[in-house]
């Protein structure tokens, strides 16, 4: 995936179609204060300067999905795992809740899923989410204790590929498919002839925490 | 031996039962997926291993077109229902205003639409008393019982020949529903009609009229445009419509060959300034004062559209005059506190960079005065020629719906609609108004021009929107019979002694278009997604069915015209397409906009674009006002009017409205206040943001609660350090503070109107918004 801050607006479109699209469940001012809110795709603003000398980055941000990812490495219970693809994903089945991925992902991408599903209904205010009202979803329902993350819209990849699509360009994530200025653009970056790989040649880019030698997919293109 | 080796190795494949391993695998596994199938608890299925659940039976997916409306750009949208409810919303790639992109808020539609606690069915107020902190002690009533109350309240005050007794309000509503309150009004003869236009547009549309007659908001051709000058708009924030703008800011700045360059002029670091390429701290209030400096440099050093000048404009050489001898750039420098080497920069940059826009904001127009700087702005746009060209202002197109038969009237409407309006618009008070908001607490609290008797809003929330609040709620209490239409009890409903359920947009029938920003015309159908929720009407009808209880003209006015929303709408959009196809496509574009139509264009006296208002000059003496020819009539800048002593208040409050900013009245949806400021990255609160400087001055330290206190009340919230602020400001967001209902709004934040002062552009009625002066303390 690639994201030209040039053209993003920091609207948060990408924040809010993520948790409509994977049924996450909204926070609360309580969570946020203990930091125990779920994003699997969330927006960071980075400031330095002083008045009136101020820059303020916005940085729009999914899971990194490395190349050599340091969850995958030390996840003890192997609930987290590379797809051939290149996905990063996470098992709930496997996962025993030690929070280790957390402390070992550099950019914060992954949340703990504190809440019980019963008494904490999601942003369906009405009622939790019940598997009849939904139809197909990849996530009618949720675990309590296990760690989430961001999954590049897989179910809708897997789909795309099932119904012959054109990935990239017909079916994208929903964060790609929300952005109002088209800022995102998704596809695969092993393929020169590539919408992104043209993209990324264009422009120069930057990856975050280069110095890791996590080699993340998400590569922005600088203003 | 081999005997047995046969024996053996029938045994192994065979047993009693004639099961073969191969068998016993494959039966068992097929047993294991039946239990798997059936016995399916829930939670344990949410790996991403899970295959999706496909259940042909139970299943039923459309998508529905319709229009967004948390906010004035109305955009098309499609829902995806599955089973009755509604579980996504996108564009409408139909919609051309923003190819088919929404914003933010679209999305939490969902949660606006599903909000848990939307009232269900009509309540009427049992307590006698009336106040903010009051329990109004609800009591549902039946829908009968309460449409015959109002329309009992409605007929008496007819029959008794007081029809400008009435006051409507009207929030954020569809265009179909604004129609229809509007037409309900004029039968029923009463003038007083109140949009919250005034808290918003008016300065920029009397600017707009000053120069060109048209008085309307500015319409951008933001696909051609190569420079982009904006004072004092949040352009990526509350620049309606917004989902144009966020849709046109990826592709100004990278889909075309030349990139936009976007200066952005305000006092406060926003979102916006950070996304533009330069950002140009501004003394607050002095826009105007820059507008005219940067006029200066174009003039003198001769870098204007000539030919645009000579051909299509009236004044200028009054203006030229007017502008090269009291607009010297080290003059402004001084006052706007921008350095005279950057005036220049900009002004050639803009001059010299066509086609370029200057973009008139909020930040910058709601002061008193604020008519004036757009007027100042507009004629900057003159100057560089972008004016109805590529790339340009343009001069937004309205769509024409079928046209209805005209209101009938008898003598009690005539004699209502010649009263004086209870907001002074039009008059000398306040001259080229059409609607003055704000004014509205001061005529009903000292029952001038006449008392009001009764009121109905329509999903209008006033006292959380308006400045100071307080005089508000002192104003809404004296109203004897207040009738509120809303879907959930707002900080207005509060006050109202029934309550009458409305559905969202979600549920209604209507018709929309944007506010102005495409140019070319385009309307929207609004379909109900899923059944109205509860016992809630729309609005369409509920005016419907009240005006078929008032006997005489203005259930007349209402026959023929369908007798519900529905056919209503399908009645005045019958122009545009056949009905099918609109409740399929959702969107019909006008034709495409024609530019450099100059012959026809300018509304104005000498048919011309006017550096000198022959328009202002006209309404001026029609008042019977003398016009001061040298200031009054042209551009020009007048210094800040103060709420507040220096002395006293040493500190500059300067609200602003984020994007997650809900414009319908509630702010109750999880979705936008978790991630409610990106720039700070806090959700669920407004803070009070200050530089260093003054928090040190103030021995204050990042979340210490503090008071903010002006000379109109004060509020308490807690100090964000923010290099983003000047140390003569203290920036607070709109949009928290909300004290009626929602369990994830109530008592959230602080709400900076309740500390903001009344004050107007008095010739445009526009309440002033960022000139009252405050001080902080700790808490």
């Amino acid at each position: 995936m690639v994201i030209d801050l040039d053209k993003c607006t920091g609207c948060q479109a990408c924040t809010i179609a993520c948790k409509v699209e994977n049924n996450i469940p909204h926070g609360s001012p309580e969570e946020q204060r203990l930091r125990r809110e779920i994003y699997w795709h969330k927006t960071i603003a980075v400031s330095r300067g002083k008045f009136p000398h101020i820059r303020t980055e916005i940085l729009p941000m999914p899971c990194m999905q490395c190349e050599h990812p340091p969850c995958v490495t030390v996840c003890p219970a192997k609930a987290t795992y590379r797809r051939e693809d290149g996905i990063i994903m996470q098992s709930y089945r496997r996962c025993i809740g030690c929070k280790y991925c957390m402390v070992a992902c550099p950019y914060g991408a992954r949340s703990f899923n504190y809440k019980a599903q019963e008494t904490k209904p999601y942003h369906r205010q009405d009622e939790p989410p019940n598997q009849k009202s939904w139809g197909p979803w990849p996530f009618p329902t949720r675990t309590q204790g296990v760690v989430e993350k961001c999954t590049f819209c897989f179910h809708r990849i897997d789909q795309g590929i099932k119904e012959g699509k054109k990935i990239g360009i017909e079916v994208v994530p929903a964060c790609v498919e929300a952005c109002p200025s088209q800022a995102r653009t998704f596809g695969d970056l092993d393929d020169p002839q590539s919408q992104i790989s043209r993209l990324l040649a264009s422009r120069s880019s930057f990856r975050l925490r280069e110095e890791l030698a996590t080699h993340p997919k998400v590569i922005y293109l600088s203003r | 031996m081999k005997n047995s080796k046969e024996n053996r190795s029938t045994n192994k494949k065979k047993n009693e039962i004639g099961l073969t391993r191969r068998r016993f695998l494959k039966l068992s596994g097929v047993t294991g997926a039946f239990i798997w199938t059936t016995h399916r608890p829930i939670g344990q299925l949410d790996s991403p291993l899970a295959s999706p659940l496909q259940k042909k039976a139970q299943y039923e997916e459309k998508w529905v077109v319709t229009s967004c409306l948390n906010c004035q750009g109305r955009c098309g949208i499609r829902v995806k229902v599955v089973n009755q409810k509604a579980i996504n919303v996108t564009g409408n790639p139909h919609s051309q205003v923003s190819e088919g992109k929404i914003c933010p808020r679209a999305h939490i539609g969902l949660q606006v639409l599903y909000d848990p606690e939307r009232i269900i069915s009509p309540l009427k107020r049992t307590s006698s008393e009336k106040g903010k902190q009051i329990d109004p002690q609800w009591k549902p009533i039946s829908w009968d019982q309460a449409l015959e109350e109002v329309s009992r309240n409605l007929r008496n005050l007819r029959e008794g020949l007081r029809p400008h007794h009435l006051l409507l309000f009207s929030g954020l509503n569809s265009r179909s529903s604004e129609d229809l309150i509007s037409r309900f009004a004029e039968a029923y003869g009463t003038p007083n009609l109140v949009t919250g236009e005034g808290l918003d547009w008016e300065a920029e549309r009397t600017g707009n009229w000053m120069a060109d007659g048209h008085f309307d908001i500015c319409a951008y051709d933001l696909d051609q445009t190569n420079y982009i000058l904006s004072f004092g708009a949040d352009l990526l924030e509350s620049t309606p419509p917004v989902s144009r703008w966020l849709r046109k800011w990826g592709k100004f700045r990278r889909e075309k060959s030349i990139r936009t360059k976007v200066v952005e002029i305000q006092p406060r670091y926003s979102l916006t300034a950070s996304k533009s390429d330069e950002w140009i701290p501004i003394n607050p209030g002095t826009d105007g004062a820059l507008a005219m400096g940067i006029a200066h440099i174009i003039i003198r050093e001769e870098l204007f559209d000539h030919r645009f000048i000579n051909e299509w404009t009236f004044g200028f050489k009054q203006y030229r005059e007017m502008v090269l001898q009291n607009y010297k750039p080290e003059v402004v420098s001084k006052m706007t506190g921008i350095p005279a080497e950057t005036i220049y920069r900009i002004a050639r940059e803009f001059a010299q960079t066509r086609p370029a826009l200057a973009i008139p904001g909020k930040g910058a127009l709601a002061w008193p005065g604020g008519s004036s700087v757009g007027y100042a702005i507009r004629c900057l746009n003159a100057l560089v020629g972008s004016i109805d060209v590529l790339g340009g202002i343009l001069y937004q197109e309205q769509p024409e719906y079928r046209a209805i038969p005209k209101v009938p009237s008898d003598e009690i409407t005539k004699k209502g609609l010649k009263q004086s309006p209870l907001d002074f618009r039009g008059t000398d008070r306040f001259p080229a108004s059409r609607v003055v908001t704000n004014q509205i607490p001061q005529s009903l609290i000292e029952r001038k021009p006449y008392p009001i008797e009764m009121a109905i809003g329509f999903n209008s929330n006033f006292n959380m929107t308006a400045p100071n609040s307080r005089s508000w709620e002192e104003a809404l209490k004296r109203i004897p019979f207040y009738v509120h239409v809303a879907p959930f009890i707002s900080e207005m409903a509060q006050f109202a002694d029934l309550l009458l359920p409305s559905t969202t947009y979600l549920e209604e029938w209507g018709y929309d278009h944007s506010s102005s920003g495409a140019g070319f015309a385009e309307v929207r159908i609004k379909q109900p997604v899923i059944k109205p929720i509860g016992g809630s009407k729309s609005i369409g009808d509920i005016i419907f069915l009240l005006a078929e209880r008032i006997p005489g003209v203005v259930a007349e006015a209402f026959n023929g015209i369908g007798n519900c929303a529905e056919e209503f709408v399908r009645l005045r959009t019958s122009s545009f397409l056949p009905w099918e196809e609109f409740l399929k496509k959702g969107v019909w574009k006008g034709p495409p906009y024609q530019y450099k139509k100059y012959s026809t264009l300018f509304h104005t006296p000498s048919k011309k674009f006017e550096f000198v208002s022959g328009n202002l000059r006209a309404l001026l003496n029609k008042k019977g006002r003398a016009v001061r020819e040298g200031t009054e009539i042209l551009p020009h800048y007048s210094r800040v009017r103060w709420l507040g002593d220096e002395s006293q208040f040493p500190l500059i409050l300067f609200p602003y409205q984020p994007l997650l900013t809900f414009e319908n009245g509630s702010q109750n949806y999880p979705w936008a206040q978790e991630i409610f400021l990106p720039m700070q990255g806090v959700g669920w609160t407004s803070p009070a943001e200050v530089n260093p400087e003054t928090a040190r001055s103030l021995n204050l330290r990042e979340h210490d609660r503090i008071w903010i206190e002006s000379p109109f009340g004060k509020i308490q919230t807690y100090v964000k350090i923010s290099e983003g602020v000047p140390p003569n400001m203290v920036c607070i967001p709109f949009g928290q503070g909300h004290t009626s209902y929602g369990k994830w709004q109530k008592g959230i934040g602080c709400n900076p109107n309740e500390v903001i002062g009344v004050d107007f552009d008095l010739l445009s009625g526009q309440s002033a918004f960022f000139n009252t002066r405050v001080k902080i303390y700790k808490a």
